[in-house]
Parts: C-alpha cells; structure tokens; sequence
C-alpha cells in the first residue's frame, strides 16, 4: 500500500455512469473509430456498479438511442413494456377523474418503459465492448485545474480507507489524479463536483435558480391474478391528491416485466409547509382508493429516492468551459413539461461527443472550440423541446389556479405564456415559517399505516434500497453549524430535515426535556441529495462519501 | 513462495434474491454477483505472504462466463494471474465435485501453499477448502484468524471455544479463512488497470481430464430438496413518549389491543 497519489493520463474522461456519459462515451468510440483515432477514454462512478445509483421513471423516449445504436433492439437492450398507453388521473382524496384530454406533451406513443439501472448496465456493456474503461465505485472528490486556474485538467478521486476521525485505516488507498484532455461532467441532478466548477468558473451565474423535485418510488411485485396486470394501460399519471395544487408533482405507475409495476411520487421541493413529508405523501398516494387497488395483494421489491432538476431552459449552465463540458441533468438538459430526461441526457452526451472529435483534431481545447457544443445544443431537438417549455416549471410553482391560467396561455404561446421568463425561487426560500401553534402536528405516527410488505416505513425501505457505506468513515454530510439545528431551526421550521429527507438520516434527539441535538445516520443515505437543495438556511452540504457506498439498486 | 487462492463469484447478500419457480434455486437476473467475503480475506492473505516473501499469487474460481470479473477483481487487488475453470458440463455441481474440479486444476499449478474462504455466503457448505486438501493429499487447517508463513512450515491460530490453539503444518498445505484474519485492502484505479493485462487462462473438463458425467448434476452425491426464505422479520414497534410508568400501560395496551398476546 503506496500513500502518495498516482496520476492516471486519459485522453477523455468522463465523471459519472449515467446515460448521458455512457452515451457520450460511447458515440465518441464510435465516431473515433471511424476516423481512426485511438483514444484513452476512462468514466468513473460513485456507485458500486453502473446501475446502482439509477432511479427513474422510465419511461424512454428512443430518440437518441436509435440515433446511437439503431440496432439495439437485437443488441439486447433490456425493455420491461414496449408500448405506452397512458392514463392521466386528477385525484382528490377519496375519488379520481379520468382526464379525457390529455396535452400533447403527455402523450407517450412511441416510448417505451425500461429500468434505467438495467438500461444503464447494458450500455455500460456496449461501452465498455467499444474500449471504454469504466470504474465503478470511484468517486469524483475534486476538480483540477490548471495553474492558472482557467482550465479544468481532471479530476481527484476520494481517498479510500479513512475513518471517522480522518486518520488513515489499515486498508487505506489514496485516491488517483485522474488527468484528461477533456472532462466531461455528467454527475446527474444537483452534482457535486459542477457546484465546484460554478464557484471557480461562475457557469451558473446569469441563470436563475436550480429547482429540483424529490422523487420517492418503488417496483411492486403484483400476484398474477392482479387485475391490472391483464389491463390495456401501461402507463398512468396522476395529479392533485396528495400534494393538492400548491406543490408541482405528481405520481406515476408503469408496468413492467415479470408482473412488476413502478410506482413513484415526484414532488416539487418549492413546497411551502415545513410540516410535508414527501415519504408520506408517497404512502399517501399508495392508500389513494385508485392506486391501493391496483396494487392490491403486492410486495415491494426496492424502495429508493433522487431528485430531478426542474427548472430547464432558463437554469441551463453555460455548458463548456476550458477543459471541459457539461451534459445530463448536471447541465439542467431534463425537460420536465415530458418529465424526461434519459433522451435529452443521452443526446447531450452525444453532442458533447461530437464535439470532441474536432477540438483533438485541431488540438486546441479551450471554450474556442468546445463551446460548439453549445451550439449543437441549441440546433438540436433538445432546444427545441426545452424552449417549448421554458416557463412550465415556473407556472407549476405557482400556487392552486393560477397555474392553469399560466399553463394555458403557455399552452398556445409556445411557450411564451403571461411572462417570458416567469421568475423563479430557489428551493431552499420558500419554505414558511411555522407558528407553535401548530407544533404539535409534527409528530404523527405513521406507524398503523405499515404492513412491511406493501407499505413499508424509511428504514424498510433504506433496507429494499440495498444502501450500505462503509460505517467507518468521515461523515460525508456536513452541517456547518449544528447549534441553529436545535435554536433557530427548531423554532422556525421545527427542523425539516427529519421530514424531507426519505432515509432517516437526519433525526432530532430529545436529550433531556427542551434539550435538542441533531443526530446523523449518514450510512442511510439514498444520494439523493434532497437535504442540500432544501434546507432553509443552507446549512448542509452533500459530499461523496467513499465510492461504492450508496444504494444498489438494479431494477428501477 | 507460490499461493494459490480459490475464489468464488457469490450473489451480493444485499442484492434482491427471489427463490426460482422450480423451489430449489434463486432468479439470477436481478442479482448483483461479488467476490465471497471470505475468498477477499484469502486474496488479502496471499498478498500479505507475497509482499513479505516473494512468489507469486494465482487466482482459482471455477463458475460460468462472468466468474471473470471476480477474477479480475482480485487480480486488481493485485494477484498476477487467474485461471478460470470454465465448463457448462460443470455448472450444478455439488461441493465434492468441485472440490475434484479444483483439486485437478491445481495439480497443473505449482503451488506452496492454498489459501480459500471457510465458507462461500451463497451456499454455506463449508466443505470446499476441505474436499481440495483431502484430494490433494495435503494438510489443512480451517478457520484460521492469524497465519505466519516460515519457509518449510505454516503456524495458524484459530478460535475455538473459549479460547484460541495454535496449529502448524508443513507446506505445501491448506487453509481456510475466519472474519477476523485481516482488512481487505481496495482494489485500487491504477491496479483495475493493471489487471486488464494480466493473464487469465481458461480451463474445460476436457483440460482436466475429467469425465462430464462424474460432475454436474449427473454427479451430485446431495441435490437440494427445497429453498425457503426465513420467517419475515416483522417491523419493530418503538414504543414512545411520557415517563417509563406511561411507556408500561402503552406496551400493555399494545400487547393486549393490537398484538393479543395478553
Ligand atoms: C423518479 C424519477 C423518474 C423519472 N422518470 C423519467 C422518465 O420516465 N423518463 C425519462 O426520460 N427521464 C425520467 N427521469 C429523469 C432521468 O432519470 C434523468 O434525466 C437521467 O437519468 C439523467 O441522466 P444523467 O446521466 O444526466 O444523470 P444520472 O442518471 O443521474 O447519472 C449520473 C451518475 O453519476 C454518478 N455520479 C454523480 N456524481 C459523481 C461523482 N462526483 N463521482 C462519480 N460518480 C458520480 C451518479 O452516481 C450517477 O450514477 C426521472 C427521474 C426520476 C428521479
């Protein structure tokens, strides 16, 4: 065991094992190859195994793909329903209404329902097939830069082996200086690492906020008598109950293979009350009259969360700097009018490839000519569909009607709606403050709503995620100060960590009565990195904790 | 020194097992597959014992196409080479049968010493390492929580009840690890790297000279009659709030109400 860090040279390197990478990766082996260039390109991955950190829908609209590998049906790609027939339901508490008319972008012919972790892992294959050199369990800790600073030269992977006390274990591996040509960011919602690059590069500066959604879902395994396993809908989306009209969100339920069902909850973290729950809205919508019946008699297989950001056209980072670009969700390419993001990813990555092969050609790799990669973004579908829908998460913000009217006129505008842009509130303002009187609220036992089979309480499900860290590390959560916890935070928002947050791993400990302290279950963590975005004072920051920890998901 | 260690891919315990519709094995497709956490003691141990004296470490698994990213794994960790005993004909073997598998691809290798896991977590036979030394006609010494390695001679301690005792033998020889042996060290970015180029040959029975028919299912000696998950644990119920005399009537109307136990 060597302690000093090695540097390992890449011609490319990407940083993150999503679609829109290993797209990227993969469309850049390819276009290499046909002009015979031989390239080093590496990917790192935080989870375990590629797959293991991808939550989504999903529901695949096979543009890029088909663009990408147009055989890939024969190649295996793992599909779990290849039609999509949609349902879209308004829900009240006890009823739902069927909505006869549906807008454009819901419709969803053409697309087809896969796992994005099975997805993920047959890509990783194609990619790795095409020469790419793929490391999961590694995460990306830090960027380097040039010594002038104004270029990103790679990236440092975490040291591994550390204990609580940052002292060095037996096992200790120091992390590796990965250097590159070209880096390309695709770290999905809310990355760590692109923050970095905005506090040094300013990439997000002249854009409004980020705004994310949380997302909580599930795969189900119905009996095969479920009646609606033998039903003609594939699809179904759902609004109002449980999150009403004031929070933008939703719930979904797609079918999949092997008698299997996705179910999920999308929730707009500009939510207001500090009392929502959003794991409790989850439970909520699974006893709504429509959804319990369907999933009548089933077992929850995995459990998981993640965030999506929301905020589209108007939040897009500037998307190539010196050294590097930036694709996926990381650059806010998710279109959420379509509430997809795998197609826009996947095509980001492409573009970013073909961005690439020209900069190494003409050898200069500065925002000279990586920046093209902006302008194939802008003359791409993803523009168009992006532009489209430039307002529409700003108008879901706002609150009951209003948004209707907001949609509406956006809806025969292009776009354009009452405002262009409609502003819009970072997640962590907009929570309001709370009077004592309603402190008693807080505490509502969940626990009669639990079976441990079809409904299942946090710890159940950070168990059906699969998520483990090693315990003896640094805590990778880091609360910068820990008093306003139990002083002001208490008393303002009666600490809404404990809530927002799907895996328990923020709790208050009543140490003596009136004695408040905060207590950290870091090994919970999902990465879904809900407490960062949310948390009113900006109090938490989320780091990677040592790579290979974190959920093993391999179906949803 | 030249130490062979036997490797074997298992499924992630964390992953989601499901049991098959025939009753007697599990669905393979959901499942993650890792190197057996008692095999990574042993890479660790023979890498211990090369660093201090030298030789080489070889890398032995026996299972289908994939086994090779285990391989690879250890090779990455930093073993030097692997030999993967790959055959369709071998596949639903039983512990003795591929104790003989190992034991004759080991009679191919040069070897001082033979390191394996106690126990593989997926079918939790216990009698792998045992079936190759008796095969093999060396000794062997079993759950072993400390090794030293001398040139002619091999001194493990093992925990028994009560106590620890002290075991030696001659080389070449066998043993199998205990929890409690050594740290796992990381495979490491530039060893993943490494390991790419390192040799990873592959043997079919007909390599070994075996006959299909003595291995596999044709030559299982048990077969498995039946899986069965444990009971489901069923969620815990904190009981909470006010002073331990209100927690008291709260449990009793919880245990007489809700759960009729009394
Ligand atoms: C519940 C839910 C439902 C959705 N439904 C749909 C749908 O139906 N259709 C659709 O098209 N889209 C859907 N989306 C969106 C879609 O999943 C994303 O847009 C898409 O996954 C983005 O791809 P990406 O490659 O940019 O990022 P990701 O898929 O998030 O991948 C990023 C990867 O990078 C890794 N990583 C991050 N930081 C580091 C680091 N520092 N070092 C190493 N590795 C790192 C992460 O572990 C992760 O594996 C949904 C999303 C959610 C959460």
């Amino acid at each position: 065991m060597n302690d000093a860090r090695e540097e390992l040279p890449f011609d490319i390197l990407f940083i993150g094992g999503g679609p829109a990478n290993l797209a990227g990766a993969i469309h850049l082996m390819n276009l290499a190859g046909e002009k015979g260039i031989e390239l080093e390109v590496g990917l790192i991955e935080k989870g375990d195994e590629i797959g293991s950190h991808a939550l989504s829908g999903a529901i695949l609209d096979p543009i890029a793909l088909e663009e990408l590998i147009p055989d890939y049906l024969a190649k295996g790609c793992p599909i779990e329903e290849p039609e999509c027939r949609d349902e879209f339901y308004f829900l009240t508490r006890n009823r739902y209404f069927n909505v006869p008319f549906t807008p454009r972008y819901m419709h969803n012919e053409g697309c087809c329902v896969i796992s994005l972790s099975k997805f993920t892992r047959w890509l990783a294959e194609m990619a790795e097939s095409l020469g790419v050199n793929i490391f999961p369990g590694f995460s990306g800790t830090g960027v380097i830069y040039s010594s002038d600073n104004h270029r990103i030269t790679g990236v440092a992977t975490g040291d591994k082996g550390i204990d609580k006390n940052s002292h060095k274990k037996s096992t200790f591996e120091p992390g590796v200086d990965l250097t590159a040509k070209i880096t390309v960011f695709g770290e999905g919602s809310r990355g760590s690492l692109i923050q970095e690059v905005d506090r040094k590069m300013g990439i997000f500066s002249d854009k409004m906020p980020q705004v994310f959604e949380t997302a909580i879902k599930e795969v189900i395994e119905l009996p095969d008598s479920n009646h609606f396993l033998s039903s003609d809908t594939t699809v179904m989306h759902t609004f109002g109950y449980p999150l009403g009209l004031h929070t933008k969100g939703g719930g979904f339920l797609y079918k999949m293979a092997k008698n299997r069902i996705s179910l999920g909850l999308v929730v707009g973290l500009e939510y207001e009350n500090p009392l929502m729950e959003p794991y409790r809205a989850f439970i909520q919508l699974k006893q709504h009259p429509l959804i319990a019946k369907i999933i009548e008699g089933g077992k929850v297989l995995q459990q998981g969360a993640k965030t999506l950001p929301a905020g589209g056209y108007y939040t897009m980072p500037s998307l190539a700097v010196d050294g590097a670009l930036f694709v996926g969700d990381s650059a806010s390419m998710l279109n959420t009018q379509r509430l997809k993001g795998i197609h826009t990813a996947m095509k980001s990555g492409m573009l970013a490839a073909e961005t690439i092969i020209p900069a190494l050609e003409e050898d200069d790799l500065t925002r000279r000519t990586l920046g093209k990669y902006e302008s194939k973004v802008k003359q791409s579908w993803i523009h168009r569909e992006h532009y489209a829908a430039r307002n529409f998460s700003q108008a879901l913000s706002k609150k009951g009607l209003l948004k209707f009217v907001h949609l509406g006129v956006q809806y025969f505008t292009q776009g354009k709606g009452v405002n262009d842009p409609l502003p819009i509130e970072a997640d962590h303002t907009t929570l309001k403050e709370m009077g004592d009187e309603k402190a008693t609220e807080v505490s509502v036992p969940m626990a009669n709503d639990f079976d441990g089979e079809l409904y299942v309480d946090k710890l159940t499900g950070v168990y059906l995620s699969g998520t483990q860290h090693v315990e003896d590390q640094p805590c990778h959560l880091i609360v910068q100060d820990m008093d306003l916890c139990s002083t002001r935070c208490y008393h303002e928002y009666r600490n809404p960590c404990t809530r927002f947050c799907p895996a328990q791993v923020y709790e208050m400990v009543e140490e003596s009565p009136g004695v408040r302290r905060l207590k950290l279950n870091p090994a919970n963590c999902l990465h879904c990195k809900t407490c960062e975005i949310k948390d009113p004072y900006n109090n938490i920051t989320w780091t990677c904790p040592e790579g290979g920890g974190g959920p093993k998901y391999s179906i949803t | 020194m030249d130490v062979v260690v036997l490797v074997k891919q298992v499924p992630d315990t964390e992953s989601l097992i499901q049991i098959e519709g025939d009753g007697v094995s599990i669905k393979t497709d959901d499942i993650k597959w890792v190197m057996n956490p008692y095999d990574e003691l042993a890479v660790e141990a023979a890498l211990q014992i090369k660093e201090a004296k030298g030789g080489t470490v070889t890398i032995l698994s026996l299972g289908p196409e994939k086994t090779v990213e285990t391989i690879r794994t250890a090779l990455a960790m930093g073993a030097d080479k692997g030999v993967h005993i790959f055959d369709p004909a071998a596949d639903g073997s039983d512990a003795l049968s591929k104790g003989k598998l190992l034991a004759a691809a080991l009679k191919t290798l040069p070897f001082d010493l033979v390191i394996a896991g106690m126990r593989a977590v997926d079918e939790d036979n216990y009698q792998v390492g045992s079936a190759v030394a008796e095969l093999l006609d060396i000794p062997q010494i079993s759950q072993v929580t400390k090794v030293a390695v001398e040139d002619q001679t091999i001194k493990c301690h093992r925990v028994i009840e009560g106590g620890t005792v002290v075991v030696e033998a001659t080389l070449p020889a066998l043993f199998t690890t205990q929890r409690g042996l050594n740290e796992p060290r990381y495979a490491s970015l530039p060893g993943i790297m490494k390991a790419k180029k390192k040799p990873i040959d592959t043997l079919s029975l007909a390599d070994l000279g075996i006959d299909p028919e003595t291995v596999g299912p044709a030559g299982r000696k048990v077969k498995v009659a039946v899986l069965n998950f444990p009971p489901d644990r069923k969620t815990v119920k904190m009981v909470d709030g006010g002073n331990p005399g209100e927690m008291a009537a709260k449990l009793v109307k919880i245990l007489h109400e809700d759960v009729k136990a009394i």
